[in-house]
């Protein structure tokens, strides 16, 4: 019988290769969207866009079954983590709000895709600092 | 709050990995309990004094302060 710690460690595990699987999805689609052309309204792109949603939904599942299965240690590491990393998301986009009305921004350099990465950063940043803590 | 759960551990000759396998909870939890960088829950503390047969205040007592 598998036991509460091992259990705990393989829902880790599953949610962290649905993550791996999601980033992979996620560079494979933005590949082939700028291998397709300029954007333009078709339903063959959208669907494509549309790709890494499958592999975030199971990397969601698994994370939410790992947290709940997850101590109470573990718990507050992630409370904390999040307690870092969404704060930060806002400021960065509110810096970014407020920047795009004192210039124009590339778009180029600062759209959804240059943005959303910084999330994930923060919120892996917020764990490494709070699972520091309690090292 | 400092604890005597390494002491008690120790007594035992139990590793941090078996005591976190008969609390149910990581060895990352059992090693931030003995090292002081936090604090239980009530009930995982029970579930402590229960495992080692002793009272919370036995194993739990909070620092030179009076805050837990």
């Amino acid at each position: 019988m598998m036991t509460e710690t091992a259990n705990r460690s393989s829902r880790g595990t599953e949610a962290f290769v649905w993550g791996i699987v999601w980033v992979i999805s996620y560079f494979g689609a933005r590949m082939a969207l700028e291998q397709m052309g300029e954007p333009q309204p078709d339903l063959g792109r959208i669907l494509v866009a549309l790709v890494p949603l499958l592999p975030f939904v199971a990397f969601l599942w698994k994370f939410i079954s790992f947290m709940r299965a997850a101590d109470e240690l573990e718990r507050r590491i992630q409370l904390e983590a999040l307690a870092i990393a969404f704060p930060l998301a806002m400021v960065l986009l509110m810096v970014l709000a407020l920047v795009q009305l004192a210039t124009p921004l590339n778009p180029n350099d600062w759209s959804y895709r240059h943005v959303w990465p910084f999330l994930p950063i923060f919120w892996l940043g917020g764990q490494a600092i709070a699972r520091r803590r309690y090292q | 709050m400092r604890n005597q759960l390494r002491i008690l551990r120790a007594q035992r000759e139990w590793s941090q990995a078996e005591l976190s396998e008969r609390l149910g909870v990581s060895r990352q939890t059992v090693n931030a309990i003995e090292t002081g960088r936090y604090d239980p829950s009530l009930p995982l503390a029970f579930h402590i004094a229960k495992l080692f047969e002793k009272k919370i205040e036995e194993i739990f007592e909070p620092d030179g302060s009076g805050n837990a």
